[in-house]
């Protein structure tokens, strides 16, 4: 049996140079907050500690909140990155994209023995199909759980689907971990996932003051992928107490939209090449990020609550958003953070993704903002090829 | 009647027919007399001709359509009978995909799509009808402009970016029915939320029609699809017959009415006529094949560039696919239809569509159909541009082996980009998976 993620990864919050970081900028508080931890041992602590079990759960959207209402720990399975390894490695052609190949190499080689099951939303018909797969035809012995999602436009059908399917999945959280659903938890659960929305998207919006690189910020972000809210929001909290007044980055400030950032040496590249990420639009960090709270009422039904609060999220093809609208978000976006570029990040093989390419290209084209598009299949790092590309349009913008 | 509408009348009732008479007269004229030596085929069907003439009648009379009728672009697994009372002709961006595939026009089509910023690992069938309406290039004459898109997501999710972006280029309204995936059995609370949807569809299209649904002509419409599902049924059901009196790549072509033309009587008396035929077919011992070996199960849609050599590789050395999953997935969807209850059934049925129920019940019906038709082995199509049909073959392979001891080949193709395809690899591939048989 392997560990949860396969290259054990290291819990340091400062692990490379900060650049093009002011030198005399304050240090992060969350340094120490942080002891090296493997997100396998994460898992075994919370179950032995809190009597908390785990369920991994696939891309993208789910109702995390009530996962946390019933003291289940969400491990998010982005992958993971770099080729498929193992007895499963070759169970989904080479044309499925990249996540869903890695994820079911690393479930069916026992990687997702820490956890007691896994979760598959219904985020495109790749992850739908590896639902079943896994289940049905993978002689995978621990429970599988499913989320749909309703697509289309946030019609009256779509609110009462949403309701029910929330109630269903609390049916079988209830199920899994053995505990009845008390609603006053859920509220809890909500608010605490809106005060973890608060802090993440003030590191993103006031970037410019944050002294770190986008590799540390963006491991802080995605610690939030498998830590506990509680813990999550403290390590936020801490980062948060390390902005500064005045605007600390230097460089090109550019605006990425896509779906997950891996491989990580990516943002290094980035930062290297002179430019940081002033907005973010990727699937796994900014458009999960509910910024409003206008879902909060006292008296209302905790389901109610979690349906008004994911629809107020941000627009997102893998839930069908309409793409106009996702333009405007993403002019807003452009406009309101000051990017003088915009990097196009995705997955190959992700047919959400790519179908909104022609507009991302076509919107951004009309105002004259210089485009990057980049498509990976979650390699372990980013190829030499690539880097070029990325160190030509920043020098481009410079 | 105004002047469009009298035009596309008289298109559909004479003068289609009439044009269509003119060409197959002229056509057999010019033909040339047939060689005398012996094909691996047996007779070709008579009912090939009518299926022309029926399919070349609604490209031609979709001509007619604009201004005349109202007109739907419609997805192959959506509940259509619900359009037909309104008087919407019904036009089928896969089914005119599916003819460019044939026509190998898909290459041009799709850069024109490429150019516009659509990746090539995008489904082809997207892409090339995107591609034709940005190139305005078309092998049917001329596509009448749709007055609503509709699309329901039992097949893929493609259907929706794919109809979005059709939208949007076109500036009409879309109808989406969004059909949730059915893992196991289809929890109610998936059937209801069809069920309304279907509901605010009818809204909809009454609304772009400017009539009322009649629960009469509702039922009707409804019976005859029910109707239109089993005698394809019947068709297909006549290759468990040994010799199967056609191949399943007369099936691909066949399954055309069932797919554009479901809820008419035109649909209907073409597949009476058919099923007739293959029924005499079977009691002279007439083949689809002159002499059938071997018998083969086929996964996924074809590979529509490609039939004719595929099929006459096969044919040459005595092998048929007697079944398709892909041709049989129309004749399932009927069993559910009540015209008792339209909407309600119509949201059963569309539901339970194949590529939207798990792999469990796809394995089950591969082995169902692999026993009653006694195939000895099959080939799974893992198609490039269909995800949700070929996600899950490489077990689905492994576990038909095994279960069922058949000899399984995985194919990879493509359903219409040859660009994505090597004829050597696949014929090399195909000869020796049939050396395999002895």
């Amino acid at each position: 049996m392997c560990l949860l993620p396969l290259r054990p990864r290291v819990i340091r919050l400062i692990r490379m140079p900060a650049r093009p970081v002011d030198a005399g900028r304050r240090t992060c508080s969350a340094r120490a907050l942080s002891p090296a931890v493997t997100r396998k041992d994460y898992i075994l602590r919370q179950r032995e500690e809190h009597g908390r079990r785990a369920l991994a759960v696939l891309p993208v959207h789910y109702p995390k909140e009530l996962l946390t209402a019933f003291g289940v720990l969400a491990v998010e399975l982005w992958g993971p990155p770099g080729p498929p390894r193992g007895e499963g490695a070759g169970r989904l052609q080479t044309y499925v994209c990249a996540l869903a190949r890695n994820a079911l190499a690393f479930l069916a080689s026992g990687g997702a023995a820490p956890v007691g099951g896994v979760l598959f939303p219904h985020t495109c018909d790749t992850i739908q199909g590896l639902a079943t797969l896994v289940s049905d035809l993978g002689e995978f012995d621990k429970p599988v759980l499913t989320f749909l999602h309703p697509k289309g436009p946030p019609r009256a059908s779509a609110h009462t689907f949403l309701l029910a399917e929330l109630r269903s999945l609390a049916e079988e959280l209830a199920e899994f971990t053995g505990r009845a659903l008390e609603p006053e938890r859920v509220r809890e659960a909500l608010r605490l996932h809106q005060d973890i929305d608060t802090h993440r998207a003030l590191l993103l919006d006031a970037r410019r003051r944050l002294p770190l690189s986008d590799r540390e910020l963006y491991e802080v972000l995605r610690r939030g992928e498998w830590l506990w809210p509680e813990d999550h929001l403290a390590e936020l909290r801490a980062v948060s107490a390390s902005l500064h007044a005045e605007p600390v980055q230097k460089g090109v400030p550019l605006l990425v939209t896509g779906y997950v950032p891996e491989p990580a040496d990516l943002l290094e590249a980035l930062g290297r090449a002179g430019a940081y990420l002033v907005a973010d639009d990727y699937a796994a960090v900014g458009r999960r990020l509910v910024r409003s709270e206008e879902w909060f009422d006292s008296e209302a039904d905790p389901f109610r609550l979690l349906a008004r609060r994911y629809f107020l999220a941000p627009p997102c093809p893998t839930r069908s958003a309409d793409p106009g609208e996702r333009m405007r978000h993403l002019t807003g976006l452009f406009e309101r953070s000051g990017a003088r570029g915009v990097l196009v990040h995705l997955l190959k093989f992700c047919e959400p993704e790519l179908f909104d390419l022609p507009w991302l290209r076509s919107t951004f084209a009309a105002r004259g903002v210089p485009l990057l598009f980049i498509e990976g299949e979650l390699e372990a790092s980013l190829s030499a090829r690539e880097v070029t590309r990325i160190e030509a349009f920043v020098e481009m913008l410079s | 009647m105004n002047l469009r509408r009298a035009q596309y009348e008289l298109a559909g009732r004479l003068v289609g027919p009439l044009v269509l008479a003119l060409e197959s007269w002229q056509r057999r004229l010019a033909r040339r007399p047939r060689s005398s030596r012996p094909g691996p085929f047996g007779p070709p069907l008579q009912a090939t001709r009518k299926l022309k003439e029926l399919m070349s009648l609604h490209y031609y009379q979709g001509r007619f359509a604009q201004g005349a009728v109202p007109v739907a672009w419609v997805t192959s697994g959506f509940p259509v009978e619900i359009l037909r009372p309104l008087g919407f002709h019904a036009f089928y961006p896969e089914n005119h995909a599916a003819i460019c595939g044939v026509q190998r026009l898909v290459p041009p089509l799709s850069d024109a799509a490429e150019a516009e910023g659509y990746s090539r690992d995008l489904c082809s069938y997207a892409r090339t009808d995107l591609g034709s309406l940005l190139a305005h290039r078309t092998p049917v004459g001329r596509i009448p402009r749709p007055d609503l898109l509709a699309c329901c997501t039992n097949i893929c999710q493609t259907v929706l970016y794919w109809y979005r972006a059709l939208a949007s280029h076109l500036k009409v309204p879309l109808v989406l029915v969004d059909a949730p995936y059915v893992y196991r059995s289809a929890r109610p609370h998936l059937v209801s939320y069809v069920k309304e949807q279907l509901e605010e569809l009818v809204q909809v299209a009454e609304g772009i029609s400017g009539r009322r649904v009649e629960p009469e002509a509702l039922v009707e419409v409804t019976a005859r699809a029910k109707e239109g599902t089993r005698l394809w049924g019947e068709c297909l059901a006549q290759g468990r017959h040994r010799p199967a009196p056609w191949t399943g790549i007369d099936g691909f072509f066949h399954m055309a009415p069932i797919v554009s033309l479901r809820g008419t009587e035109s649909c209907n008396a073409y597949y009476r006529l058919l099923r007739d035929e293959l029924v005499d077919r079977v009691r002279q011992g007439i083949g689809g094949l002159v002499e059938e070996r071997h018998r083969l199960l086929w996964d996924n849609l074809p590979i529509w560039f490609w039939v004719r050599e595929l099929s006459a590789l096969l044919a040459g050395r005595g092998f048929n696919f007697v079944c398709t999953s892909y041709t049989n997935a129309w004749a399932e969807a009927g069993a559910r239809i009540d015209p008792a209850d339209p909407i309600g059934s119509a949201a059963q049925a569309y539901t339970h569509i194949l590529l939207n129920q798990d792999l469990a019940n796809r394995l089950a019906i591969l082995g169902r159909l692999s026993r009653d038709y006694a195939v000895e082995g099959a080939v799974l199509h893992s198609d490039r541009s269909c995800k949700p049909y070929s996600v899950g073959q490489i077990d689905l392979k492994e576990r038909l082996a095994r279960e069922l001891g058949i000899r399984v080949l995985l194919l990879e193709a493509d359903h219409s980009d040859p660009r994505a395809f090597s004829a050597e690899q696949g014929e090399s591939r195909l000869t020796a998976f049939m050396e395999s048989f002895g």
